[in-house]
């Protein structure tokens, strides 16, 4: 029996295994665990979309109040493609309060003059002026009727009129923002790696169902000691797009974010590399105290010590007492 | 100051040392562009701690994996100080044939090159899954 783990492949492996219109399952291979961890996180929360975030009501005489009609015109998902190239953030952007490159102004307006109750759907909104690209703002349709999600009723005589106004966000902010329903991420099917303590009365292998990603993995034989070297190596995601983005661009999306956050940081540290800045207490920003934190009196305590300057400490084994590298600028051994 | 780390004869010299160390100390202070990363107090060639502001376990944790990665990386680890502030220290020691900031560096340049290839191995993938679909259709 060979495992794949025992191989080692040449970098990171991805298998796609289902893919439809709304959904991608694929498996990633030979990437660590915090890595796979880190783009489960990006997709789930840090994708930019578009979402309707500020609602004019000028007219609402509708069963719902304003602010519900609002928040759940805030839920409606719109159309996203190519939003995080095409729309400024409003915060960012150079206009006075929003504009076409920041924003997508949908109007809806209702008013029901027959006996039956009329519904009020996404697919009665109406983008309203220019907007960054052609898709942007479009309310997602995905019903056979073609209605898109139920926004309100309204009974003889009642009316609704509102523009609303829509931007670009993250779902860390409000999760009206996120391109997905949820991420399936699973590894080791088998608990061979032991991280889950399963609950159980009598046998956990009898009593709890292994997952449909087992067939693509072996148990570890019973007889076979621990293997506490073992590493997960095996993820499978599972992504499900809301319909605002397809989904193999949400996957995508998220190491491009993945990639922001560390260009920012590159670019942070490499901006300042050959500066010595000058020490400056207020710069420090205000932060709640820590067990971590070194001694406000600059002493030299455990945590602030050089790593190499400890006992412990690597592969010099000077000791503080032995040749000191201190003074004459002597930190570069 | 901790006795585990000192012995107990602290001689005179060892406070001469240490009144240098001290100057060192602040001098390390720098803020790095407008407070998004920041050296934190206490902080020598070799060992650093830096705080990220605006980050979480999304980058920490990842970033933390690359860096141990680095052989010549001692120890890195990181934390979220207080779960209501968006900061995240990350702690690296190196051995003498590097710096903690080179190491820190490292690591991004590494979690960017991976970032690439899982880009470029998905797209791959699929790829050849319409492919093998269309294929199946047709047939």
């Amino acid at each position: 029996m060979d495992y794949e783990m025992d191989i080692e492949p040449t970098g990171p492996q991805v298998t796609v295994r289902e893919a439809e219109p709304y959904r991608v399952d694929f498996k990633l291979s030979s990437v660590d665990l915090a890595f796979a961890n880190s783009l489960r996180r990006v997709m789930l929360a840090e994708i930019p979309t578009m979402a309707i975030d500020i609602v004019e009501v000028e007219k609402n005489s509708s069963v719902l109040p304003d602010e519900m009609l609002a928040h759940r015109l805030g839920l409606i998902p719109l159309d996203s493609k190519n939003c995080d190239q095409d729309v400024e953030y409003t915060r960012d952007c150079e206009c006075e309060d929003h504009c076409a490159r920041c924003s997508v102004t949908l109007s809806l307006h209702a008013r029901c003059t027959s006996d039956e109750i009329m519904r009020v759907y996404a697919r009665d909104l109406v983008i309203a002026g220019e907007r960054a690209n052609e898709w942007v703002g479009n309310p997602v349709i995905t019903d056979p009727e073609g209605n898109g999600p139920l926004i309100c009723k309204l009974r003889r005589g009642q009316e609704l009129k509102m523009t609303c106004i829509a931007k670009k966000g993250i779902a860390k902010e409000h999760s009206k923002w996120a391109p997905t329903a949820a991420i399936g991420f699973e590894y080791d099917p088998h608990n061979n790696l032991r991280h889950v303590d399963y609950w159980y009365e009598e046998d956990p292998i009898k009593e709890w169902p292994v997952s449909q990603n087992a067939a693509w993995e072996h148990a570890a034989p019973a007889d076979q000691p621990f293997d506490y070297d073992a590493q997960p190596n095996n993820f499978y995601i599972d992504v499900e797009s809301i319909g605002n983005l397809d989904p193999d661009m949400i996957i995508q999306q998220g190491i491009i974010v993945l990639q922001r956050k560390l260009a920012s940081a590159i670019s942070a540290l490499s901006g300042n590399a050959d500066q010595n800045g000058i020490a400056d207490e207020d710069m420090m920003g205000v932060q709640s105290p820590d067990a971590y934190e070194p001694r406000e009196d600059g002493s030299y305590t455990a945590y602030a010590n050089g790593g190499n300057a400890s006992a412990w400490g690597g592969a010099n084994a000077t000791t503080p007492y032995g040749a000191t590298p201190y003074g004459g600028g002597g930190y570069g051994f | 100051m901790p006795s585990s780390v000192h012995s107990q004869d602290n001689d005179q010299s060892m406070l001469d040392a240490q009144a240098q160390n001290q100057e060192h100390i602040e001098q390390d202070e720098s803020v790095l562009e407008q407070k998004r990363i920041v050296v934190l107090p206490g902080a020598t060639d070799t060992a650093a701690s830096f705080q990220f502001e605006g980050e979480g376990h999304t980058l920490g944790n990842a970033l933390r994996y690359a860096i141990m990665k680095n052989p010549e990386v001692e120890f890195c680890g990181y934390t979220i100080p207080h779960p209501s502030e968006s900061k995240m220290n990350i702690r690296i020691q190196t051995y003498d044939s590097t710096t903690a900031v080179e190491a820190l560096e490292k690591g991004l340049d590494t979690l960017m090159e991976l970032c690439d290839v899982v880009t470029d191995k998905f797209t791959t993938a699929r790829d050849t899954f319409n492919a093998e679909q269309a294929d199946r259709m047709e047939s």
